[in-house]
């Protein structure tokens, strides 16, 4: 036994047991973790568990140093580590390599990505710019100060020197006691000290000065001013002023009145206190000097009499008490709507047509066609249909002024009248309606449309807020397709002198380029469509447009007006009238376009018809009376100029082709085609090229202006790429008189653009 | 009796010439000017011929070399200093304004595969076949001296290219791969590699100074970052990309020259299509340049000719080429915008105007008001088909133009063919496909 014993071997037995053990033991495969340094990685990320790898010692784990420390004092740690190594997660293995890689070259690329978007703005910029001037002029100028630095001189004053220096100061201290000027010296040498402790820079000292150079300049200028304003004695420059600053503070009023109704109320106050204190004195009465002396010339004088009549309503104006003005509103609507009524029209017109409200009732209802029966069925049915609208209309007008919570009284929309009168039936357009409201209607309307469009607008503002709440996956998608660009196109402006850009190959050969030809044809085809589409509205086959005009008009009309600037004329009324009526037949003049048509055809043939009799009185008579006649038949003959026979035109025995022949065929290869690439409209085109650039037919500084090239370098220069300093570099000072015209201009019309748009 | 009468100091009228013009008071009414609109016609007419007839774009020629030209070197600083390196190793500066060969020496064993100046000019760099980069002194050395390398590093890579960055010392090689140098040290900051292709040319942008390009042999276009430990982005065409530029005035867009002969103008920002697609070469695109303005770039071909290209326009402005020039291996635009250097096979530098018909020499300023005004003309009747005729007219030698013929014809064909498939198959299964995405096969992250 003792043998055996002997040659038990721990280690083996050991052994043997755990692969008894083993035996039943399943293989688990996890996830590997960094707990443990491992000698390999499993390309899979697995690994078996340390049972089944690792038959020595397994190595210390956290639960065991929790035993231990239970069992000691500390308690606390030992829960605090358990709880530590329950909660925390054990990092997972790092990705594979080139997953890895592929991140890192995303992030790196949204990076370069980002940072190349800084510049889209300035290379926006550059690409619209007019003209661009290279190198890029930079602000900052970089000078070497050091290099001119003069040396400092540190001389030893002689003592003569510093003697001489005591008796100037007191010499200067005396001049000064004698003259009673108390400035502290002292105080001066310590303010410049001072100053030059702060070290300004000789920049900012240059800048300093010019700013102080420029207030003082200003301030002198104000007070010459004032000073000039006070000495004019002009009282109709003092009027003017005064009422300008009325006018002033109106507009401040209202202003104010949106912005800060409190403020607004105040000003009002204040307004109305003025007016009271100057209807309290006794001023624009025609009591005052003034009045008095203009009273003695007002006999003989018409302006006086005007001057003293305006000096009156001005008092009237300010005594009256305020009236409401929505009574006044509506008598003159009232007698708008009279004077409408009133006017005149004509059925075949369409301008008229449209125009005029008449107000009779069929007279002659008996003795109509078939036609007239339809039209007053379809009056009396449009009739009820506006009715209806109007109705609807009001209604609808009604809610909103409630949501508005206005209190002004609701407008009703006038029922559109069809009347009829001698005969002709006459139906209201829409337009008639709008020209009898008054300016506060429109205001009205305006208001709530911008009301209507506001709410709307917030309606859809909401939806988006909300949308954009909604962390939805299709936002991602749409994020990752979303164009990289759109910042740089967004921030591109639309060139204010557009160009043509020709981007086609070199003309190596002469080929016959197909698709100009192509498009020749198109744009032909087009207008001839365009001629058919418009021919059979312009032209009336019965010619019922051309009518001659007797009936005589009374009152203008909107159509008229715009034929017409009334403003101008000086005459009476009645011949207004009547010119208008004329302009109106001019305009339908030529609505018998088919037989001016064949008439111009004929036109150019007659010219070549004629013969020319070159015999003057006397010539070759020199004998006087008494030749025979033959001769003189034969010489008239000879004198006789026949011009050539008439050619037959190329459009003769086809009516509804006019060929023009005055056209000429060589000015045919100098013509454009085609609109050219940038430009979308014949119109546009056409404008670009319209006005004259050379300085025969523009002044020498458009002629600069309109020239000046799209690039400009200079010799020499090296041309740097661009610089960081460029993002954040301020608008450029310009020198060039050209250019600080050409940017006054842009500044011009931006300023218009906003009112443009209104 | 006193006599009133109009007196005009002659000094205000009297135009400051031999000739005594005298100045003429205009009245600029349009109704005295009945025919502005044909007489500026005729004017813009006229500029045009005479656009053409002075389209003289060839400056001079320099020769010097043993052996076709490889590469250039713009001096960042003095205009009138080139350096060029041949296919036999040897390097030259050249002095442009005198046209003569200041210093010429063998720098390499084999091409001299790239040249760039350091950032102030004081240096420059070149690398070539025989796996070194090698650091110039920019001036001569004294007479007696020999040319000799102020420093010489070996590298462990083959080299076939060298971009110095513009804003501070550091410069880059491609060749087996993407190494960021510093002026100081003999080895790589940083080797950046992305696959196992060999990288033929790299470019730092000249804006962004950190971001840089390569073209590799497996067709692609890799970026880079020089702060990155990796690649950014690559691009692959259906060709190799032969050479790339960045614009120098934006940022974000490079031009590529393919070898299949057009160039390609990319945003960074989108690399799945390029911006535009530059025709009219009729061989492989050898090399690209930008204007320093970033308006134009300039191209080099194999098909023995250089073509100008808006940078936004894919036809081409304008064509160079001479009877004796072989295939156009190098192209540069010098920084003043006004010349064109191009370094062939047959063993030449030339020199070109950048604009054929620009005048030399001094122009005064009733001249250049001149200029100005006939410019504006031309660009304003531009449309017009006798003007447009008149300058876009080329005569081009007869090999390019039966090649353009050729290639005209294959693709007429080849439009048709699709056509007739499109109009044989079931509707949407042949789709159209843009030009410009024809030519990028894909974007790899």
């Amino acid at each position: 036994m003792s043998d055996d014993d002997e040659q038990y071997n721990s280690t083996a037995h050991k052994k043997l047991l755990q692969a008894i053990s083993n035996l039943g033991n399943v293989q688990h495969i996890r996830k590997s973790t960094r707990d443990e340094r491992q000698p390999q990685q499993d390309e899979f990320q697995l690994f078996k568990s340390a049972k089944t790898t690792q038959h020595a010692t397994k190595a210390v784990g956290v639960n065991d140093l929790v035993q231990i420390l239970r069992s000691s004092k500390h308690i606390e740690t030992g829960k605090k580590l358990k709880n530590v190594h329950s909660t925390k997660k054990v990092l997972e293995k790092p990705l594979e390599k080139p997953a890895a890689d592929r991140i890192k070259r995303t992030i790196g690329y949204e990076g370069v990505k980002k940072k190349l978007g800084r510049w889209d703005a300035v290379v926006a910029k550059q690409r619209s710019a007019e003209t661009q001037i290279f190198p890029i002029p930079s602000e900052t100028i970089y000078i070497n100060t050091a290099a001119h630095a003069k040396a400092l001189r540190t001389s030893i004053k002689s003592e003569l020197g510093k003697e001489l220096e005591a008796s100037n100061k007191k010499l200067r201290e005396l001049r000064k006691a004698q003259i009673g000027d108390d400035t502290d010296e002292q105080a001066l040498a310590k303010r410049e000290s001072e100053l030059i402790q702060k070290k300004l820079t000789r920049d900012e000292l240059y800048a300093r000065r010019r700013e102080l150079a420029y207030l003082k300049m200003r301030e002198s200028q104000k007070s010459a001013k004032a000073r000039m304003q006070n000495k004019i004695k002009s009282k109709k420059y003092h009027k003017l002023q005064k009422r300008q600053k009325i006018l002033e503070q109106m507009k401040e009023f209202e202003v104010l009145q949106k912005t800060n109704p409190q403020a607004a109320l105040e000003k009002l106050n204040a307004l109305e206190k003025s007016r009271v204190l100057e209807r309290a004195s006794l001023r624009h009465k025609n009591t005052g000097t003034w009045a008095k002396n203009l009273q003695v010339r007002a006999k003989y004088d018409k302006d006086v009499r005007k001057d003293l009549a305006e000096q009156l309503a001005v008092s009237r104006q300010l005594t009256e008490k305020k009236v409401d003005s929505d009574s006044e509103d509506e008598q003159q609507r009232a007698r708008q709507m009279e004077t409408n009524e009133q006017e005149s029209y004509d059925p075949f017109n369409p301008w008229t047509k449209s125009k005029t409200a008449v107000k009779d009732e069929p007279q002659a209802e008996g003795g109509d066609s078939n036609w007239r029966k339809y039209w007053i069925e379809r009056n009396e049915n449009e009739k009820l249909l506006a009715e209806h609208s109007a109705e609807m209309e009001a209604a609808q007008l009604e809610k909103k002024q409630i949501k508005k919570a206005a209190k002004e009284p609701t407008k009703k929309k006038k029922k559109p009248k069809v009347v009829v009168e001698n005969g002709w039936v006459v139906e209201e357009v829409d337009e008639a309606p709008v020209k009898a409201k008054t300016l506060d209607d429109i205001f009205d309307a305006q208001d709530e449309n911008i009301y209507d469009k506001i709410s709307q607008k917030l309606v859809k503002l909401r939806k988006q807020a909300e949308m954009l709440k909604q962390p939805t996956k299709k936002s991602k998608k749409l994020k990752q397709k979303r164009d990289e660009l759109k910042n740089l196109k967004d921030l591109t402006f639309k060139k204010t002198k557009q160009r043509v850009e020709i981007d086609e190959p070199l003309n190596q050969e002469e080929v016959t380029s197909k698709p100009a030809v192509e498009g020749v044809n198109d744009l032909s085809k087009l207008e001839e469509e365009k001629k058919l589409e418009v021919e059979p509205t312009e032209i009336d086959p019965n010619k019922v447009a051309t009518i001659t005009w007797k009936q005589t008009v009374r009152s203008s009309d909107a159509m008229n007006n715009a034929l017409v600037d009334d403003d101008a004329a000086e005459y009476d009324e009645a011949d207004a009238a009547a010119e208008r009526q004329l302009t109106i037949s001019e305009a339908f003049e030529d609505d018998d376009i088919i037989a001016d048509f064949n008439k111009d055809k004929t036109n150019d043939s007659e010219v070549k018809n004629t013969e020319l009799q070159l015999a003057m009185p006397g010539w070759g008579s020199w004998a006087g009376a008494g030749i025979s006649q033959k001769v003189m038949e034969r010489r008239n003959k000879r004198l006789l100029l026949k011009l050539a026979a008439p050619e037959k035109r190329r459009d003769d025995n086809k009516d509804n082709l006019y060929i023009n022949e005055t056209s000429n065929k060589q000015a045919r290869t100098h013509r454009v085609s085609s609109i050219p690439f940038p430009f979308k409209s014949l119109a546009d085109y056409e404008a670009s090229i319209r006005a004259p650039i050379g300085r025969n037919f523009v002044p020498e500084t458009a002629f600069r202006m309109l020239t000046r090239p799209a690039v400009i370098t200079r010799k020499g220069q090296v041309i740097d790429p661009m610089d960081e300093s460029e993002l954040v570099k301020p608008n450029r000072r310009l020198r060039h008189v050209v250019d600080k015209r050409i940017r006054r201009q842009e500044q011009a019309d931006q300023a218009k653009l906003p009112k443009v748009a209104k | 009796m006193k006599v009133k009468m109009i007196s005009r100091n002659p000094d205000n009228y009297v135009r400051e010439t031999k000739l005594q013009h005298h100045k003429v008071p205009r009245n600029y009414d349009p109704a005295l000017h009945p025919m502005e609109g044909p007489r500026e016609y005729v004017r813009a007419l006229n500029a045009t011929k005479l656009d053409r007839v002075f389209a003289k774009p060839f400056v001079c020629n320099l020769s010097g070399h043993r052996d076709g030209v490889a590469c250039f070197g713009k001096h960042p600083k003095l205009l009138s200093t080139l350096a060029t390196g041949a296919y036999d190793g040897e390097v030259r500066i050249w002095d442009l304004a005198n046209r003569i060969s200041l210093r010429s020496f063998v720098a390499h064993d084999g091409f001299v595969r790239g040249i760039a100046y350091a950032r102030n000019g004081q240096r420059f760099f070149t690398v070539g076949d025989d796996k070194t980069i090698k650091v110039w002194n920019a001036e001569a050395p004294d007479v007696g001296e020999e040319e000799e390398p102020v420093n010489t590093i070996l590298s462990r890579h083959i080299l076939h290219g060298i971009s110095h960055n513009r804003k501070d010392n550091s410069f880059a090689t491609c060749g087996e791969v993407c190494a960021i140098w510093d002026e100081q040290h003999n080895d790589p900051i940083k080797t950046l590699k992305w696959g196992v292709d060999t990288l033929h040319t790299i470019s730092y942008n000249p804006v962004e100074t950190n971001v840089l390009a390569c073209c590799a042999s497996d067709r692609s276009i890799i970026l880079y970052d020089q702060r990155e430990a990796q690649p950014l982005r690559k691009v692959v065409l259906t060709m190799k990309s032969n050479k790339l530029a960045w614009n120098p005035m934006e940022a974000f867009n490079f031009t590529v020259a393919n070898e299949d002969c057009n160039l390609y103008s990319f945003d960074t920002r989108k690399l799945q299509t390029p911006l535009k697609v530059h025709f009219d070469h009729v061989s492989a695109v050898t090399d690209v340049d930008y204007a320093p303005t970033g308006k134009e770039f300039v191209s080099a071909s194999y098909d023995k000719t250089m073509r100008i290209y808006h940078a936004h326009q894919s036809h081409s402005r304008d064509i160079y080429h001479t009877k004796r020039m072989q295939h156009v291996v190098c192209v540069a635009w010098s920084l003043d915008n006004r010349y064109i250097f191009s370094g062939s096979d047959e063993m030449n530098v030339r020199m070109w105007k950048a604009n054929a018909s620009e005048k030399l020499g001094v122009i005064r300023p009733r001249e250049r008001t001149n200029f100005n005004y006939q410019e504006a003309l031309k660009e304003k009747y531009a449309a017009h088909p006798q003007i447009k005729r008149i300058a876009r007219h080329r005569q081009v030698p007869r090999h390019v133009m039966n090649a353009q013929r050729k290639m005209r014809m294959v693709k007429d064909k080849e439009l048709v063919k699709e056509a007739n498939v499109r109009k044989h198959s079931k509707k949407g299964k042949v789709p159209f496909v843009n030009e410009k995405q024809k030519h990028v096969l894909r974007e790899d992250i």
